[in-house]
Order: structure tokens, then sequence, then C-alpha cells
């Protein structure tokens, strides 16, 4: 037991050095396409559910199992190309456009647990999602989007 | 003195001061939802259809409803409009049957940009999972600016809100006229002379605006849920 923590901690800071490596060592354009491409993701994973909360199409709780499933590993992927140094990504000469507003790398600690907040509630919406039960997922995915809509609100450019 | 003898008179007919009070409620309703997010926008929407259709119901009624609730008799020029400001600033009397010439403005003003907010509202989208049910009649982009209109136009509507507020506790206190009274009883206490003009007002029939408010409903329905 001991030795499987062991080994855990291990292979978890050994990917953690190496994610934190790769991060040091992408072009900030790199690191948009990464975050930008995580959320273009989590979009399309969370789009049929949505339309399902709507009413916009049937529910299929084993849809929703599937795309939450995905989604709780797509959830953590982001953060990581909100690197410091993309900071200044909007005038760089590549022609990257980002909607970050600079306050999010500002205020890192806020939006990191931010994004920690959501991680969370998704963890807990693919769990709840397990159940298959209609209405928990509806109260579970509003927990998700109102921690959604914290981080867009405070650190995103209005479209 | 004689001049000075007062008179009780009906102004607000029953449509007008539930559509008014309804308002408030759903405004305040709306600013809640919207702001609190999550769970809550699952009312956020529908209670926008609710004030779409009260507009509409409001738009037809100042024109078929009584006679103080028809645009025509109170939205007046801008000289009148700044004759009323001035009599106003210098104490002058300053009593209005129905809407002043400057509450008529801001009746107008405040039902196009509540319009406009619900318009946006129907074709916005959250970027995450709620779409006001045109958003899929336009682009993603042009529903994103939307919805950045829905945003910003919230606080249009809250200054709108603060000055209607101000000018109201402006009568109340300055003007010693007690327009929110009058809102809830319909009833005004005018001068003499001005209750006199007001005694030729006409009130139209509730059951008309039943039907007006049944038809605005239907309206609403219709471009909300396409079923067609």
């Amino acid at each position: 037991m001991k030795q499987k923590f062991v080994a855990c901690a291990l292979a978890a800071s050994l990917g953690g050095a190496f994610a934190l490596d790769a991060a040091a060592q992408a072009k900030p354009e790199q690191l948009v396409h990464q975050r930008q491409s995580g959320m273009a993701l989590i979009g399309w994973y969370f789009g049929p559910i949505g339309a399902m909360m709507r009413g916009d199409r049937p529910f299929d709780a084993a849809i929703v199992q599937r795309n939450t499933a995905y989604l709780e590993v797509l959830s953590k992927m982001p953060i990581e190309g909100f690197d410091p140094s993309t900071k200044d990504t909007p005038a760089s000469s590549k022609g990257v456009k980002t909607a970050t507003k600079p306050e999010a790398f500002a205020e890192m600690d806020k939006f990191r647990k931010g994004m920690e907040a959501f991680q969370g509630e998704v963890a807990k919406l693919a769990q709840v999602a397990k159940g298959g039960d209609q209405a928990a997922i509806r109260t579970q995915f509003g927990a998700v989007g109102k921690t959604c809509s914290a981080c867009h609100d405070a650190y995103r450019v209005k479209q | 003195v004689a001049a000075m003898e007062e008179k009780n008179v009906k102004v607000w007919d029953a449509p007008v001061r539930l559509f008014h009070w309804a308002l408030v409620l759903l405004f305040a309703f709306m600013f809640f939802t919207g702001k609190m997010k999550g769970n809550w926008m699952d009312w956020h929407l529908p209670a926008g259809y609710a004030i779409l259709a009260l507009i509409l119901f409001r738009i037809v009624w100042g024109f078929v409803g009584s006679t103080h609730a028809r645009f025509a008799s109170f939205f007046a020029g801008p000289s009148r409009g700044l004759a009323y400001a001035r009599n106003l600033l210098t104490g002058g009397p300053a009593h209005s049957a129905g809407h002043n010439p400057l509450g008529g403005w801001m009746v107008v003003v405040l039902l196009l940009a509540i319009l406009v907010q619900v318009v946006t509202g129907l074709f916005g989208n959250d970027d995450i999972s709620i779409e006001g049910p045109l958003a899929k009649l336009v682009s993603k982009s042009v529903s994103d600016r939307m919805i950045t209109i829905h945003y910003w136009n919230f606080y249009v509507l809250l200054a709108l809100a603060g000055i209607h507020i101000a000018a109201v506790l402006f009568h109340w206190l300055v003007k010693k006229e007690n327009l929110i009274g009058a809102m809830f009883t319909g009833v005004k206490r005018l001068p003499a002379d001005a209750a006199q003009a007001v005694a030729a007002a006409r009130f139209a029939s509730p059951w008309l605006a039943l039907v007006v408010l049944l038809v605005a409903a239907l309206a609403v329905y219709l471009v909300v849920k396409r079923p067609f």
C-alpha cells in the first residue's frame, strides 16, 4: 500500500514536472492554442448536455455519462495553457487572438481557484451522471455552469 | 385659499397599475437570477418571456387603453418637456393628471430599453449552456454580440430605474406629490382646476386589457416556441 502510494506520488510529480516542463518550453502561441483547443472541446462535450437540459433534445443518460467522463479529464487541461508567458499574446506578432483579460494573469491565484472550482463541480457531475437521475444531473449541471460563468465574467473579454 | 382646494381623482386604470408593479417585481427577479446564474437561469428565460408579453401589452394599451395610458396623452414634444422641467425647478405648479411630460419620456425610454434587453436576450447565448430561443436563427458571432448588448444595456436599465425612482422621490419629498401611492390606488390628489380636466378621462374596459394581454402572450409563445 505504502509502496503503491509512493509510486503514485512519484508518477504524479514526474507527470507534473513534465507538464511544467512542457509549458516552459512551449511558445506562447502554442500555449494559447492548447487552452483554446481545450476550451473548444469542453464546449463541444457540454453542448449536447446543455441542449438536453434546455429540452432541445431528448435526455439520454448514456451520452451524459460518456461526455461528463470526457469532461472530467478535459476540465483539468486548459489551466496549463494560461501560462504567465502568454500574458502579452494579444499583441504578439503571430496574430494570435485571445479573449483572456490581463486580470487572469494578475490574479492568477484567484483564477486558478476558479478553475479548480470548475474541475471539482465537473467531477461531481460525472459522478452524478452515473446515477442517471435527470433531476440530479440538472441541479449539478447548474452548479457547473455557475463556475464557468464566474471566470468568464471576470476574466474573459465579452465577444 | 380657493386655489389650494384639492380633489381626489382616479387617473390610473387597474391594467396600468398591475403592469407597472408586475414589471417592477420581474425586473428585480431578472436582476437576481441573472446575477446568480447556474440553475436560477432556468427561471430567467421564462420570466423574460413574461416581460416581453407585458411590454407588448403596454405598447398596445398605449393606443387602445384608458386616456392616461395612451401615448398620445403623455408623449409631449421637447418644448413642453423643457417648459415643464423649468417650471419644476423654479418651483412653479407642476401637477399633471397623468404622466407629466418628463415622466412620459421616461415611460417611452424605459419601454424601449426593456424591449432591447428582452430581444437581445432572445438571441443571446452564455457560451456555456444557455441559449435564447432565437439564438439558432443567427450566427454565433451575432448571438455573442447580442448578449454583450444584453450585458451593457442592463446597466442602462439600472441607471434609468435609478433616475425614475429619484424623480418619484423628488415629487414626493419636494413637490409633496405622492406618485407612488397613486400607482397603487390609481387615485391622485390634484388641484381642483387640474382635477376638472381629468374628469373628462375615459377608462377602457379591463376585459379589453385582458384580451390584449392574452394576445400578447400568444404572440410571445409563437415567437419563443415557433411551433410552425
